[in-house]
């Protein structure tokens, strides 16, 4: 019964959630209604976004030392949630025959593990700067828990069903995931859709502006 | 028939009575012997049905010669029939770390158990000041915390491992258990690594401070203020503090190299290094688990004013002049004590009036 839930309808609902959720929220930030900009441009609107977006992907030498250890977890913990999310053997072979009806070259598995042991680190520096930072615990909010212990939570239950042998296990790590894409469109969790927009807008505001930044 | 004999000719009449001659000739035997009663087919008494092969391999497990033999196969012991080792190794594993992990275990939290209930929380002499000074930085907490909290989950799932045939399948049955330990096995190997990485972090943050000095010994003659009365004197990590830092180093790299050696069979080490890294680093873990129950008493219930160092990143000024002497000295010297209200804004929060009145009757 419960396998039957977490298999069919569970997985389907969730699945319906997100995208019709995320579609939601992204056409709600790019369609809003947002004032016109009256004023005489001093600077091109279009490069000044196409600079923020990649200019960003580096701290600004001023903050680069003190924020070295949140940009060093960022990206450790990003690029192995990416590497273990797509090329992954077995979410590779999930995508092909449940949802795209083709794959491509996955990982071997000692890239695998390493990207995830790159996530797991990267994420648990991260939680644990925001918690111990007085700074940055003040300014996080209950989503920002929620959503890091529920990503912890998920790659931990992915990683304890590696060996394929009970579907409690795997059952139990698909349900973390129907349980996160039902939060993801509601939950700060969306920046992984919104970070390029939101980077070319204020790109756009600055550069529009002449403001070189 | 008759009629088929008198139309042949002789020659085939011949054939067919030497076929039918032929045909009885094979019959008789077959019915003779189904005919005749069973026999009982006597073996003689006293012939061993024992496994010949058996002696083969106690010929191969007790022979004076090496254990080594040749074998076109390649690869590491290939050429070894029967590991005696190993049987030695699993013996010693039920009978020494299965059987005493759990009693060494038990024994401390005992021991912690009977000394809270005799000794009680260990106080600071005229209380918390409500003055704070800053003794960890937030990438030194972020590193402790990131070791600790890797270090119980591998505590955590390595028992389930250690001990669970014996504790656990009484309890869940086989097969939770055995999901269990699948779940452990997996999540053990991965986050090892991440200790490893963990503990060169701990190694490159702590290490220059956690050198012994003048004044440690003292310390430790007088059991960290155990035994006899007075001040035992301090710097900014104490002898205690010290020797349990270099305890988890120590150990820490012992547990993280065998484990790897481990979890990673294919780099050619034979089956004596994997038997030894296996006790080196069960022994090292259990020593590991069981001190760090200390640890965490101390750090938390055991010792007024300790835990707010690895929370906020602040100690008291009492706290520090109660168990670091030397360090507040230091502190004195250099003015870097901080008001409770100017703490409490540090925090992001109102200031406690019972902080404030406290600061204020110094």
């Amino acid at each position: 019964m419960i396998e039957y839930l977490i298999d069919g309808p569970l997985w389907y609902f969730s699945l319906a959630v997100f995208c019709i959720g995320v579609l939601l929220q992204l056409a709600r930030i790019l369609f809003g209604a947002g004032k016109t900009d009256l004023s005489v441009a001093r600077g091109s609107a279009s490069g000044g976004a196409w600079r923020n977006v990649f200019s960003r992907f580096i701290p600004h030498h001023e903050i680069a030392p003190k924020i070295r250890l949140q940009v060093v977890a960022g990206y450790m913990f990003h690029l192995g949630l990416f590497a273990v999310l797509f090329f992954a053997a077995p979410h590779v072979i999930f995508l092909e025959e449940h949802l795209l009806g083709f794959g491509w070259t996955s990982m071997p598995h000692w890239a695998f593990i390493v990207a995830s042991q790159f996530a797991f680190f990267g994420l648990l520096i991260l939680w644990l700067r925001r918690m111990l930072n007085s700074v940055s615990r003040l300014i996080s909010t209950l989503d920002d828990h929620v959503a890091a212990i529920l990503t912890f939570v998920v790659m931990l239950t992915g990683c304890l069903a590696l060996l394929k042998g009970f579907t409690e296990l795997r059952l139990l790590h698909r349900f973390t995931v129907e349980l996160f894409l039902i939060y993801f469109p509601f939950s700060c969790l969306m920046h992984t859709f919104t970070f390029i927009p939101s980077r070319a807008f204020t790109g756009a505001w600055f550069g529009r502006r002449g403001i070189d930044a | 028939m008759v009629e088929i004999f008198k139309k042949s000719t002789p020659g085939s009449a011949i054939l067919v009575i030497a076929f039918l001659l032929l045909l009885v000739f094979l019959l008789i035997p077959q019915s003779a012997s189904a005919a005749a009663p069973q026999q009982q087919v006597d073996f003689p008494k006293g012939v061993s049905a024992v496994n010949p092969g058996s002696d083969l391999w106690r010929e191969v497990r007790q022979r004076d010669l090496p254990m080594q033999g040749i074998s076109q196969v390649r690869g590491v012991e290939s050429g070894v029939l029967i590991n005696v080792q190993g049987d030695r190794w699993a013996r010693f594993r039920i009978n020494n770390p299965v059987k005493y992990a759990p009693m060494a275990l038990l024994a401390v939290i005992l021991i912690l158990v009977l000394f809270y209930a005799l000794r009680g929380k260990v106080g600071i002499e005229g209380g918390l000041s409500g003055r704070m000074v800053k003794r960890f930085t937030d990438y030194e907490r972020v590193v402790h915390w990131v070791l600790a909290i890797v270090f119980l989950f591998l505590a955590l799932t390595g028992l389930v491992l250690l001990l669970g045939r014996t504790l656990l399948i009484p309890l869940f049955g086989h097969h939770l258990f055995s999901l269990l330990a699948s779940a452990s096995k997996e999540g053990h190997n991965l986050f090892g690594p991440i200790f490893l990485v963990s503990l060169v972090m701990m190694v490159i943050s702590f290490a220059r401070r956690n050198i012994y000095e003048k004044g440690d010994l003292t310390w430790l003659l007088k059991g960290g203020g155990f035994i006899g009365k007075g001040h035992v004197s301090g710097g900014f990590f104490n002898m205690g503090e010290k020797s349990w830092y270099w305890l988890v180093i120590l150990a820490g790299f012992a547990i993280s190299i065998s484990g790897l050696i481990l979890v990673s069979p294919n780099f050619g080490q034979g089956r004596v290094i994997m038997e030894i890294s296996h006790i080196v680093h069960v022994i090292g873990a259990i020593l590991l688990i069981a001190i760090s129950i200390g640890h965490m008493y101390m750090g938390s219930i055991g010792t007024e004013g300790s835990s707010e160092a690895m929370k906020s990143g602040y100690v008291d000024i009492n706290w520090v002049e109660a168990h670091h002497d030397r360090w507040a000295k230091q502190i004195k010297e250099n003015s870097e004590i901080v008001s409770a209200e100017e703490f409490a804004r540090l925090q992001g929060r109102a200031p406690d009036s019972a902080d404030t009145a406290a600061e204020q009757s110094q």
